[in-house]
């Protein structure tokens, strides 16, 4: 048997981030979908009722608390005192490397990547990606946000954003691209969450639970 | 930055608005010195169609309300609405369908709104001016001549850009519709768009755009007010108009040059269904239950959440109704390219259709099915693949 030597690869802050940020989306996207297409709650007085209120209430709520866990995870990818990972996102850019990991995922070849950042060629373009488009759904969130409230920190946001809602041409659009955004979300947790689960089956260091504990158990040889 | 305490504020804010007070009484001064006297007597006219003083006055609050003006500048409205016949108006038609000229002067009673617009000394207007072809195009240039730097240009319609403006010719002369909006808007004391045409370009922009048609503001490279509106309501003129009297100035506009006062919340913040909106209750087809008891209309396609104007506070035709009261969720109309962003106009914006008959829903579950069909023959795979090593290994 070889050695396992438990590794630390996740810091405390990461995993917290990591965490806050899956339960935001999956509250925002079931909220999310309910404002886009509500349906009708027909008994009972319309002034017992706030169905659509209290889950606007829980989506803006959660969308703000995104904003910040958004700021957090940007400012960890530079200023983390355990790994600041923003090198990482870059790792497409060995293309040799890139061309390996598809055949590796496509299982023509056994032979993975080299191991050169903290993700892979193929994950760093993912997360970049997913960090662009939490970029993106925050914006048109805060424009659909500060569309409505016109007081405090909301409207001096919602007054610096005004130009970009003009220049996508409306709520409207500003709308349609946050639903669009929704979906990416969706496929993109579908791919995430799979091919978390498939490193966790075919290398056998403890993909998933690294997220909990932090730690990923590497072979010796490895 | 000191933070003033509630009677400190209180104090700023009335000496503010007796300076803004004192500033429009010069200028009410200068108007009666420089232009020209009243065709009629405003008051006389209410009178003759029944207009009582009361009603006048109460119209002034409002005015005064709607313009966010206090109580102190009552008067002074009063006075603009008298001086109203004064200003001379050069109103221009391109590319419209002359809608706004008809919802702003056409009713079947007239209410002070009317009346005053009756009064508004037009030198020029295509539709409604007695005079044609050359003696129109003498008339026009009398007014600008005449009243150069004084005068309102009002404008209705697009201006269509393309074969260098030969879509749009107007006049004896066949002027292109970008030459006579150059000749008049470079001597007139204020542009006024009004309508969503002049304002944004509206439906003679609205996709493909065979004649390029674009806004006043677009098409010219000026400043205009936006009275945006698809057709406007003649309150918003007026307001604009006796605010340009009051003040030599015109109001304060947003960033699509919309005046504040008018088109500052949206309908949605006004709505008088609203509470129906929050309380989860929908209208899912037209004429059903929840139709007949007045529910929200969000499901079946108003755009209120995503249009600003003031319709739901003063609503048309003398505050009788207005599109939601009616029935029909708003369309978007005072909001730019409307006829193509704010499509589907009866379903909610998550139904826009993207080439043909698929929507964002659509082509999402179809990616996501696509996707898990994917990982399910990936997984597949990866366990033959695996088995295959194992026995290999076992040998």
């Amino acid at each position: 048997m070889e050695a396992i030597i438990p590794k630390q690869e996740w810091s405390v802050a990461i995993r917290i981030n990591h965490w806050a940020m899956a339960f935001s989306i999956f509250v925002l996207i079931a909220t999310g979908f309910y404002i886009a297409d509500p349906f009708t709650i027909a008994s009972g007085e319309t002034v017992d009722k706030f169905f659509m209120g209290n889950v606007r209430f829980v989506h803006i709520l959660f969308g703000v608390f995104l904003v910040f866990i958004f700021i957090w995870r940007i400012y960890l990818a530079f200023f983390s005192t355990f790994h600041a990972d923003w090198k990482d996102f870059f790792a497409w850019a060995k293309l040799g490397n890139f061309w390996k990991q598809i055949k590796f995922y496509l299982l023509i070849s056994k032979e993975p990547p080299e191991h050169t950042h903290l993700y892979g060629p193929l994950q760093s373009l993912a997360y970049g990606g997913l960090l662009f488009m939490l970029f993106l759904i925050c914006l048109t969130g805060l424009i659909l946000m500060g569309a409505g409230y016109h007081a405090g920190l909301t409207a001096v946001v919602y007054f610096l954003l005004k130009p970009v809602e003009n220049l996508l041409g409306g709520l409207a659009t500003v709308r349609w691209i946050h639903h669009i955004l929704t979906w990416l979300f969706i496929l993109f947790i579908v791919v995430h969450v799979y091919m978390a689960f498939w490193y966790d089956v075919i290398f056998k260091e403890g993909t998933i639970s690294s997220m909990i504990s932090g730690r990923l158990f590497r072979k010796a040889a490895h | 930055m000191a933070i003033l305490n509630d009677s400190d504020y209180q104090r700023t804010v009335e000496r503010q608005y007796r300076e803004l007070l004192a500033r429009c009484k010069t200028h009410m001064k200068e108007v009666e010195r420089t232009l020209p006297e009243p065709v009629v007597d405003f008051q006389t006219l209410l009178k003759e169609r029944g207009v009582s003083r009361r009603s006048f006055l109460k119209w002034t609050s409002m005015m005064t309300g709607l313009l966010m003006l206090p109580p102190i500048f009552r008067p002074m409205v009063a006075k603009a609405a008298e001086n109203f016949s004064r200003l001379p108006v050069v109103w221009l038609h391109f590319a419209e369908c002359t809608g706004c000229s008809e919802a702003l002067l056409r009713t079947s009673y007239p209410n002070i709104d009317d009346i005053l617009l009756e009064t508004i000394s037009l030198e020029y207007h295509e539709t409604l001016m007695a005079a044609a072809g050359y003696q129109a195009e003498e008339n026009l240039e009398k007014a600008i001549h005449d009243f150069a730097g004084k005068f309102v240009c009002v404008i209705e319609g697009a201006l269509p850009v393309g074969l260098h403006g030969k879509y749009l010719t107007l006049g004896p002369k066949g002027k292109t519709g970008i030459e006579v909006a150059k000749e008049v808007t470079s001597k007139a004391g204020a542009v006024i768009c009004i309508g969503s045409c002049s304002a944004f370009g509206n439906i003679p922009a609205a996709k493909p755009n065979p004649t390029d048609a674009a806004s006043i503001s677009g098409a010219l490279g000026i400043n205009t007010v936006n009275i945006a509106g698809c057709p406007p309501n003649p309150i918003n003129f007026v307001g604009t108009v006796l605010h340009f009297l009051m003040f030599g100035a015109l109001p304060a506009v947003d960033s699509l040059g919309r005046p504040v006062w008018a088109y500052g919340k949206r309908i949605h913040d006004f709505c008088e269904r609203r509470p129906h909106f929050d309380a989860g209750e929908y209208v899912e087809e037209w004429g059903d239950e929840a139709a007949k008891k007045g529910w929200c209309l969000y499901k079946v396609g108003c755009k209120g959440p995503y249009t600003f104007a003031n319709c739901a506070k003063i609503r048309f035709n003398d505050a009788i109704s207005w599109p939601v009261m009616a029935g029909h969720g708003c369309m978007g109309c005072t909001e730019p390219g409307f006829w193509d962003t704010m499509a589907p106009l009866e379903k909610p914006i998550e139904d826009k259709t993207i080439g043909g008959e698929s929507t964002v829903d659509s082509i999402g579950i179809a990616l996501t099915g696509l996707t898990a069909v994917g990982i399910a023959a990936h997984a597949g795979l990866t366990a033959i693949r695996h088995r295959e090593e194992r026995e290999k290994e076992a040998k």
